[in-house]
């Protein structure tokens, strides 16, 4: 399902079986900590030991006075004292915490990608990352403590296509490292205000008039357009299906076929014998032999591979999420109630302007809403209409899960990202909530919570140094670590 | 509106942060004016007192004060201090937070109904902005939800000489300066293709012919009695717009600051204040770092909003961000408050925590700056008119 995951895993499972046990004496020992058949990348990695006067293992647990080994881009050891291995860094910082996940993001996508009204299912945001343009945008980000994103394209048409989650270190050039998560989720939208380009309308009054520019999707459309959505779920869920049964048949089939090949060896010798009388039978009759015909039940047909299909059935069956952009009240009450019959299914509301409506039954379904806390003044599409700063914080306090994102429109909003959690906060969002909608929500909804978004043994090393809570007036960020690279000092 | 007012009242009277007079007390000054005894006359002029206290105050000048107390009377700060008496039968507001003045949003359009743009001509000095203004406009609701009590009302920055902007209340329908400054299109956004004038050139010689030969308004920007508004956006703008102001001895302000860490040290000799562009998410970080530089210099800066097109929300998130680029945080409040009231030449009235100012006060749970604080209640002439309990 998810190969490049695997690979990743793989990877950095390969990292860790290299080190030796954590222990006093293998830290403190004269054995070399890096073999030399350790693989390239974990060994470039140097290591640091950060002491924290407070580590945010995750919003709401807190240690005081520990430190934290960094060694080939994970956290190796959590521990009161650590002892400074040779050659290692020492990075003293008052709060130590996981850094910030953009769960909605455009940054590093062709802006073609982001524009395409006609993205198939199949499409994959991955492949149209340009890892080398707009470096210093992945920069800004990182010193805003943003380190890895959620990208999605297509946010212009229906359908949005698989979305990914990457690390953005502008040092990553290659898609195989920058690429957390190929097919962290499949996106799709409904009702958004369409760019139409130029097009000639019929006004009331019969006369043509030239527009051009956005304009709003009609109320049948939107309708239909969850109609669709739906249809194609259910594509996707007989597409599982099928394959399931066509895997039940072969196996079936299979079966039979070995039943009847050690039926036919068994038999052997005893059907040869009886061949070799007729064959003799029939040349004492002066006939022509006939072969008896060998009679073999039909192979099942496969059903034709269709990788869109695929992705629906992975979300159908509740794979990967399904992120769906919508804003308006009656079309989120619809999407929820016709997503209902879809039991698996891991629902993700995107923008969710008017979700406030729905809050209760989001709540009950713990269905996360990305909220996107723009500054949006009265020309802002018809969609947005009714939004509002507090959003984040009044779903919250209803018990709705919320993450808080950059929309996916510009490359350039992610660096803001930690300044928009903040505006939510003052529009009434828990602190608390807020730091762990960019960091441990953020990745447990994207399947990353076993690399990122918590400071514990084993997690890639992303994280923060801070000279105060994070998120709090006032606090600035000293050193950012991204995948275990030390990316951001603004501390000597 | 009916609501609105129906709503302040509420809020009034609900608890938490509100005034609380003392019982027994006398409220209104009826009993003042029927003649009674001095010793009851002195009672009623205490009931008219409010006291905010705060953990923390901003003057709006770049200073703050701890554990600071304000004395409003009849909607006027009548005294600031640490240990002040506070005269019997005083209404106390007791905040546990930070106090300020009301921010001001120089170059916005609110409650002016899209009034403020005449595209039939491009020269009209005695224009006003005031006339535009509709004290009952949602839009200015917005604004004062989001801390910000005066906004100056400007021009469309695509004309040449657009009018006169004006300071006005976002609630209460109060005009505090008619004739703030003379609104100058030196941008681009005052060229059109195919309306005069449609070249720098064009509108740089009838502006110099406007100038050379004065009337009205311009006479009394010439004579400096009226700053001017100058739109401005890259160098070339800049530069040519403080040339043409030392050319006719004009003073005031620019509206612009995209690129103005490059021409720092032209800016801060032209005299002239500069009033920073709306920020938004994901902007180029070379505007907010030009903010920090012109600052740092001892340029004085104010925010612009160019509200209802953009969220008032902006104005703090603007100043946020260039606090993120190196801009001193009570640079940035005194940017909010106190210098962009002096920018605008209302400095006596507004934007300051100083005896003789007008109480329109913000409490916020936080620091003014910080994006994470939030809006507890504001009031304006010592009205509450938005917040309560919570």
């Amino acid at each position: 399902m998810r190969p490049q995951a695997t690979i990743l895993a793989l990877a950095s499972l390969a990292c860790v079986t290299h080190l030796p046990t954590l222990g006093w004496a293998s830290l403190a020992g004269t054995t070399p900590l890096v073999t030399e058949d350790e693989d390239q990348a974990c060994a470039e990695l140097p290591t640091y030991v950060l002491r924290a006067e407070k580590l945010v293992v995750r919003p709401g647990k807190v240690l005081e006075n520990v430190s934290v080994l960094v060694r080939g881009g994970e956290i190796v050891l959590i521990s009161p004292e650590i002892p400074l291995p040779e050659g290692a860094t020492e990075i003293k910082g008052k709060v130590v915490c996981a850094s910030f996940m953009d769960p909605w993001s455009a940054l590093g996508v062709d802006s073609n990608v982001l524009n395409d009204k006609s993205l198939n299912e199949e499409a994959r945001v991955s492949d149209a990352l340009n890892l080398y343009s707009g470096d210093f945008l992945r920069q800004q980000a990182l010193e805003a403590g943003v380190t890895t994103a959620r990208l999605q394209g297509g946010y212009r048409g229906s359908t949005g296509g698989l979305g990914a989650v990457v690390r953005l270190d502008p040092e990553l050039d290659d898609p195989s490292t920058a690429v957390l998560l190929s097919d962290a989720n499949l996106g799709m939208s409904v009702g958004l205000t369409v760019d139409s380009g130029a097009r000639l309308v019929r006004g009331a009054d019969g006369s043509l008039q030239f527009l051009s520019g956005d304009e709003p999707v009609d109320v049948f459309d939107r309708v239909s357009a969850i109609d669709k959505l739906i249809s194609k779920l259910e594509s996707g869920a007989a597409y599982r299906q099928a394959e399931l049964e066509y895997a039940h048949k072969l196996d079936e089939w299979n079966k039979e076929i070995a039943e009847q090949t050690k039926k036919l060896e068994g038999d052997y010798k005893k059907a040869k014998k009886s061949r070799d009388k007729d064959v003799k039978e029939a040349e004492e009759k002066g006939k022509e032999f006939k072969e008896k015909k060998y009679k073999e039940s039909r192979k099942p047909k496969q059903p034709k591979q269709d990788d869109g299909k695929a992705a629906l059935a992975s979300v159908a069956e509740g794979e990967i999420p399904l992120v769906v952009e919508v804003h308006r009240s009656s079309e989120i009450r619809n999407l929820l109630e016709r997503t209902k019959s879809f039991g698996r299914l891991r629902l993700v509301i995107a923008g969710g302007s008017e979700a406030l409506s729905s809050a209760k039954e989001l709540a009950e379904r713990e269905i996360p809403v990305i909220v996107w806390p723009a500054l949006r003044g009265n020309s802002a599409q018809d969609e947005f209409a009714s939004d509002d700063l507090s959003l984040a914080g009044v779903l919250a306090a209803r018990g709705v899960p919320i993450l808080l994102g950059t929309g996916g429109r510009g490359e350039d909003a992610t660096r803001d990202l930690p300044l928009l959690a903040q505006m939510a906060i003052g529009h009434g969002l828990d602190p608390e909530v807020a730091l762990r909608a960019l960091t441990v929500d953020a990745a447990r909804t994207f399947d990353m919570a076993g690399s990122i978004g918590t400071v514990e043994l084993g997690k890639d090393a992303d994280l923060l140094v801070l000279d105060g809570m994070p998120l709090m007036p006032g606090t600035n960020i000293e050193h950012v670590f991204c995948g275990g690279r030390l990316a951001v000092s603004n501390k000597n | 509106m009916m609501f609105n007012t129906i709503l302040a009242a509420f809020l009034a009277v609900s608890a938490g942060l509100t005034a609380t007079p003392q019982p027994g007390t006398p409220s209104g000054s009826e009993g003042v004016k029927a003649g009674v005894s001095p010793a009851s006359k002195a009672v009623s002029d205490a009931a008219a007192f409010t006291a905010f206290k705060a953990k923390i105050v901003y003057l709006g000048n770049g200073t703050s004060l701890e554990n600071g107390v304000v004395l409003v009377q009849d909607g006027i700060i009548v005294k600031v201090g640490k240990d002040l008496e506070i005269p019997a039968g005083a209404g106390i507001v007791d905040h546990d937070g930070a106090l300020s003045a009301g921010l001001i949003a120089l170059h916005s359009n609110d409650g002016a109904g899209g009034e403020l743009n005449d595209t039939t001509r491009t020269v009209m000095p005695d224009a006003e902005a005031r006339f535009a203004f509709d004290p009952k406009h949602p839009e200015l609701r917005e604004a004062l939800e989001a801390g910000i009590t005066s906004i100056v009302l400007c021009p469309s920055s695509s004309r040449l000489i657009g009018g006169q902007t004006a300071v006005v209340k976002t609630s209460g329908g109060v005009i505090v300066k008619p004739n703030a400054q003379l609104s100058l299109g030196l941008s681009s956004a005052a060229l059109s293709y195919n309306e005069f004038p449609t070249s720098y050139s064009g509108a740089l010689g009838e502006l110099n012919a406007q100038f050379s030969d004065p009337k009205g308004a311009v006479s009394r920007a010439v004579a400096g009695s009226l700053p001017v508004l100058m739109d401005v956006n890259d160098r070339a703008e800049t530069m040519r717009a403080i040339a043409f102001a030392k050319k006719y001895k004009l003073r005031g302000a620019m509206y612009g600051s995209y690129w103005a860490e490059d021409v720092v040290v032209a800016i801060k000799e032209s005299g002239f204040d500069v009033i920073c562009t709306p920020f938004d998410v994901g902007d180029n970080q070379r505007g907010a770092r030009s903010v920090a530089a012109l600052a740092a210099a001892g340029v004085r800066i104010g925010f612009g909003l160019d509200s209802p097109a953009r969220h008032p929300a902006s104005l703090r998130f603007g100043a946020a961000m260039c606090v993120r680029q190196g801009l001193a945080a009570d640079s940035a409040r005194k940017a909010l408050t106190g210098d962009a009231a002096d920018i605008v030449g209302a400095g006596n009235r507004i934007g300051k925590i100083a005896r003789g100012s007008d109480a329109d006060i913000v409490l916020w749970s936080g620091d003014p700056v910080a994006l994470s604080s939030s809006i507890k209640a504001v009031y304006i002439e010592g009205k509450q008119v938005f917040g309560g309990s919570k």
